[in-house]
């Protein structure tokens, strides 16, 4: 990084210049003025073979560091003496929220742990840490040997796509382990006490709502603090309006992803439809992901949105009859995807930094994390699905919301799912969009505003030099 | 004013007893026609401003004793769960340690500010040198900077000194973001400490530090306790300090967070498995100590703001 | 006794200006330097690119917003509670009809108590008593009570901190709420230092509470009020922890930037949109802000000091 280190240096002859450096003895301390930590010895690759592809060498201790949210971190205890066990590895585990807080100043120190499960509201945003390049590449993973069979590449034991999520500038660099689904989700005892079924249409939909309200049961619930949510409603309808065009426009920043889109404008006005009838529960708009829940797990509310980890997190205040269902988000007249198509797509992204001290043992912790040993404990701890193709035996007992969200994958071809990436790359962006969602269901602004803040937000982030490296296909 | 420094000074009370005498009424011929209206609206207000501290706090203390369906059922409903089951859940989410490390950082963090603090602010409000009133503004400007812009490099800087997640890494940067507001005011404070008993000693033959720790420090005992006790509520309310410097930084780098930090990571933990009555119980777990030490100090941390005003 | 002067007195400053450059003003420094990179805050790589950080927030509304709210709590945060209690002070003080001309109300010790009590109270306390207080739903303790008193509908309550119009007022409430008794015991402190011949003697003269407060109390108050303020404008300027969880977004601002302040804005840039050279060309703006206001503050309210 040649132009760097001028950077640096003109960066402190002008501060010199400027006689901010005037303080004696500093001077010396400007040399290490960033960090610039080397980190200390990295740990080489050994012989390597089929069973050991990235040559791990036994003895060398191993830097783990996991969001410990909704899934807690006892699964990760549990590959971690697994792990320890095989390759005598000394494993420092660390569970934590703040990965951010935690972790921000160790990269920058160019410390970083050798796995981290970069997830939860506080975690570091991979597009930022691609473009400085602390991420290792995995392709060399996906390439690797499967440690059930050594015959076949990681990379075909997958379930097919997931794999493209963790990818940045064309290359995989992190592993989202977690398959997710999107959508909305109801109360199955609410609805058979009062004998009504899914909605499938989006009119249906409103229809179902407005009969609730007059039965004092307010439609929508949405965790307003948090407009993520919403907006996984409204992409989503999106994407199913418009077809997959719909979708790639937006990740792809097109100049008419939003205003000018007319499966945008349908899908927005749809929306807002929720909200101009009256049909969200009173304060939503205000309240956080667990309020908001709390109270559609009292049957305040017909329908939340919201990911499949949903009945892991609700899972103190959920009744125990209350049959938790997932519904894919209804379609419009004239819909480009059917009902039943739905977001999926690998989640809680898996990384090994580009700086990490044991990176063979990192690769090896992925590797491992992707056999069917690991992926059936993962399951059995905390009931949610990895991207293993097959790899929990069914006779695994699911509760009922995660059973009839692998009912709706079931019923939903591959080709029929799809998964927004423009979160990943575009953190602004994604922000931005959020501001403008919340706007609108507290009912300031109107659709055609939302579609031009939205737009605004989109050809903002196509400014920038570095969404040159993002396409999607 | 400079009367009552000079009371203070000679180690007086701040305030003498005519000014407090409730030597009964010394009536007064004004019969003040707005009065009586003026007394139920003075103290109607007062009463519901005092409402308004305590009945928020007395709420949240009951939620600790709700489930949570009715924390979010109303505002109103009634605490059905009379057990401490909430607390026990909200104490091993850590409360404990976090006051125990706080309190274990500002049993060191306190007294040093006070004293490095205090032997700056005399050297700068009591001798003549040159670069003196540099030295006084270079710490005074300090206090007007927002911590923020600190963050980054002072986190390189303690890691370089290897302090990361230490007490006495905390300890120290604690006393040098004390330092500016408590330079300012006992300079302050040192300026008006009468000159003739230090002269006197000077004449005895004391040497300066004996002068300073024998003769003017006890005589800025009020100072010292008033600043003392803006430095203890400041110190005591750092978040984003700690947040920086006292993270854990591997699997078996101990868990040394401070309260503020704590009760907000708690407070995040929630949001993945919600639990509101164990927050509401480890935030009054926390309360408890702090409602018991003003209590019992309330007279003292009032007196020690009196003399703030007495510069 | 001469020549050990300057041994002294640097013996006595070494310590407190060392851990003070170290810790304090190298840093600071530092980050000034940072604001002229395009510095990402996740690696130790960045390129020198002068001004563009300071002339990109001429053009960054955000920004702009966040300067206005900020102003907004600058002078609200300092006037609210600076009145309030300075009027809780004069009422403890000499507000008390009782037997005598001049005395304390009736369980003035007992409101003092508990008037000071919030500043003992950690930020994070707040920000959790006041996320539930200020809840939007009947739930919410201010909802419950407008809606108990029948002045809230519990159809379409208010959204407090989900209100571009509200709020920023709501957050300054916290502020004064755990403020006031702060500053009304200090100014207590201030009052009783004032003869109480004074009062006694405005009295006589036939003056009213409201002139004896404006003509005799304020002007002797007049240095501490000055401190007063300046305190609560840096409190104000830092209102970093109750935006950041107490409103929407990452790291709060919202809605639609309408409570973002500096902080938050410079937080949010550094650690989730990767803007660390920008975030600390903000960081640098909050502290020629804050240093300006001291300076002002300390002119504008400079007055003859009054001697009795």
């Amino acid at each position: 990084m040649g132009s760097t280190e001028v950077g640096r240096r003109d960066l402190f002859k002008r501060a010199a210049a400027l006689g901010l450096f005037a303080v004696p003895g500093v001077a010396a301390l400007s040399a290490c003025a960033s960090g610039g930590g080397d980190g200390g010895d990295v740990i080489k690759r050994g012989p390597t073979s089929k069973e050991n592809p990235f040559g791990v060498t036994k003895g060398n201790p191993l830097d783990v560091v996991v969001f410990k949210g909704g899934f807690g971190d006892e699964y990760a205890k549990q590959w971690e003496s697994a792990f320890a066990e095989k390759y005598d590895a000394k494993i420092s585990h660390l569970g934590t929220q703040e990965i951010r807080g935690k972790l921000q100043p160790r990269f920058n120190r160019g410390t970083p742990p050798d796995v981290i499960d970069n997830s939860g509201a506080q975690s570091i945003k991979l597009d930022v840490l691609h473009k400085q390049d602390q991420l290792t590449d995995l392709t060399e993973l996906l390439d690797a040997p499967s440690v059930d069979d050594p015959n076949k590449k990681v990379r075909d034991t997958l379930i097919p796509g997931t794999a493209e999520k963790g990818f940045f500038g064309g290359k995989m660099h992190a592993l989202n382990y977690v398959y997710t689904i999107w959508g909305l989700w109801y109360s199955g005892k609410l609805f058979k006490d009062n004998g009504w079924t899914p909605p499938k249409t989006w009119d249906d939909f409103i229809a179902l709502m407005t009969e609730a309200k007059k039965k004092g049961i307010a439609g929508f619930a949405h965790q307003g603090k948090h407009p993520y949510y919403m907006n996984v409603v409204i992409m989503d309808l999106i994407a199913k309006t418009g077809g997959l065009d719909a979708m790639r426009a937006i990740d792809n920043l097109d100049p008419k992803a939003f205003v000018g889109n007319d499966a945008a404008k349908r899908s927005i006005e749809a929306v807002y439809e929720i909200v101009d009838k009256g049909l969200l529960l009173p304060g939503t708009n205000g309240l956080d992901h667990v309020e908001s829940q709390t109270a559609w797990n009292e049957n305040k509310a017909l329908f939340v949105p919201s990911g499949s980890w949903l009945e892991n997190e609700q899972l103190k205040s959920t009744p125990a009859d209350f049959d938790m269902a997932f519904l894919p988000v209804p379609v419009l007249d004239d819909s480009a995807m059917p009902f039943h198509a739905l977001r999926a797509g690998a989640g809680e992204p898996f990384i090994v930094p580009a700086k990490a001290k044991n990176q063979p043992g990192g690769l090896e912790f992925l590797r491992q994390m992707l056999s069917k040993e690991w992926s059936t404990s993962f399951a059995k701890e905390v009931s949610s699905l990895s991207i293993v193709e097959g790899a929990v035996d069914p006779g695994v007992k699911l509760r009922p919301g995660i059973k009839s969200a692998v009912a709706a994958v079931d019923a939903c071809p591959v080709e029929d799912r799809f998964d927004y990436l423009y979160t990943e790359w575009y953190s602004e962006m994604d922000e931005s969009i959020r501001g403008a969602t919340s706007e609108l269901m507290a009912k300031r602004i109107k659709p055609a505003e939302w579609l031009k803040k939205a737009q605004a937000a989109v050809d903002k982030a196509a400014k920038d030099p570095a969404s040159k490296n993002n396409k999607r296909d | 004013m400079a009367l009552s420094t000079r009371e203070t000074a000679e180690g007086g009370p701040a305030q003498p007893a005519p000014r407090r005498s409730p030597d009964g009424p010394r009536r007064t011929r004004g019969e003040q026609p707005e009065a009586p209206g003026l007394n139920v609206f003075s103290h109607g207000f007062l009463a519901l401003w005092a409402l308004m501290i305590v009945f928020p706090l007395v709420w949240i203390v009951l939620g600790a004793f709700k489930t949570d369906r009715e924390i979010g059922a109303s505002a109103w409903s009634v605490p059905s769960n009379w057990a401490l089951d909430a607390f026990q859940r909200g104490w091993e989410k850590g409360v404990g340690d976090y006051l125990l490390n706080t309190v274990i950082v500002m049993a060191f963090s306190i007294p040093l500010t006070m004293l490095l603090g205090a032997m700056a602010a005399y050297v700068l409000a009591r001798y003549e040198f040159p670069g003196n009133r540099f030295v006084y503004y270079f710490f005074v400007a300090g206090a007007m900077f927002p911590v923020f812009l600190a963050l980054v490099p002072l986190y390189f800087m303690v890691d370089r000194l290897g302090m990361l997640n230490t007490y006495q890494g905390l300890i120290l940067v604690y006393i040098a973001y004390s330092l500016p507001f408590t330079v300012f005011f006992l300079h302050s404070f040192f300026r008006t400490l009468p000159t003739a008993v230090h002269e006197a000693a000077v004449i005895d033959g004391a040497s300066h530090t004996r002068i300073f720790f024998q003769i003017m420090l006890p005589m800025a005992k009020p100072g010292l306790l008033s600043v003392g006790i803006f430095n203890i509520l400041g110190q005591w309310n750092q978040y984003i300090l700690p947040l920086t410097l006292m993270q854990q930084q591997t699997g078996t780098d101990p868990d040394r967070s401070v309260l503020a930090q704590g009760l907000v990571s708690i407070m995040q933990q929630q949001g993945y498995a919600g639990d509101l009555p164990a927050l509401y119980a480890g935030m009054t777990i926390a309360m408890l100590p702090v409602l018991v030490v003003y209590l019992s100090f309330q007279r003292q941390v009032q007196s020690g703001l009196t003399a703030a005003t007495l510069k | 006794m001469r020549q050990g002067k300057y041994p002294f007195i640097l013996g006595f400053l070494v310590a407190p200006v060392g851990l003070y450059l170290v810790f304090v003003i190298w840093p600071y420094l530092q980050t000034i330097g940072y604001s002229f990179t395009d510095w990402s805050g996740q690696t130790q790589t960045f390129d020198f690119v002068g001004l563009d950080n300071y002339t990109r927030l001429f053009g960054d509304e955000v920004f702009h917003n966040a300067l206005r709210n900020n102003l907004q709590f600058l002078v609200f945060v300092p006037v609210l509670t600076i009145l309030l209690a300075l009027f809780f002070a004069f009422m403890l003080n000499v507000g008390g009809r009782g037997g005598g001309g001049v005395q304390p109300v009736r369980g003035a010790g007992l409101y003092r108590i508990v008037f000071f009590f919030p500043q003992v109270l950690s930020i994070a306390i707040l920000a959790i008593l006041f996320q539930a207080v200020y809840r939007s739903d009947g739930a919410g303790l201010l909802n419950g009570i407008l809606i108990a008193v029948g002045l809230g509908d519990p159809a379409s309550p208010v959204e407090w901190l989900n209100s571009p119009d509200l709020v920023r007022w709501c957050l300054i409430m916290v502020l004064v709420w755990s403020g006031v008794g702060f500053y009304m015991v200090l100014f207590s402190a201030a009052m009783q230092s004032i003869p109480r011949d004074v009062f006694e003697a405005a009295l006589l003269d036939g003056a009213s509470r409201t002139q004896t407060f404006f003509r005799v109390t304020l002007p002797l108050l007049w240095d501490t009020v000055q401190t007063a303020w300046v305190f609560l404008a840096i409190l104000a300027m830092d209102a970093f922890l109750l935006v950041s969880t107490l409103t929407p977004g990452q790291y709060g601002g919202g809605p639609d930037h309408n409570s973002e302040v500096l902080a938050t804005y410079l937080m949010r840039n550094f650690n989730v949109f990767g803007q660390a050279g920008y975030a600390c060309a903000i960081g640098v703006v909050m502290l020629v802000l804050t240093l300006l206001i001291s300076v002002i503050t300390l002119r504008a309210t400079r007055r003859d000091r009054i001697e009795f």
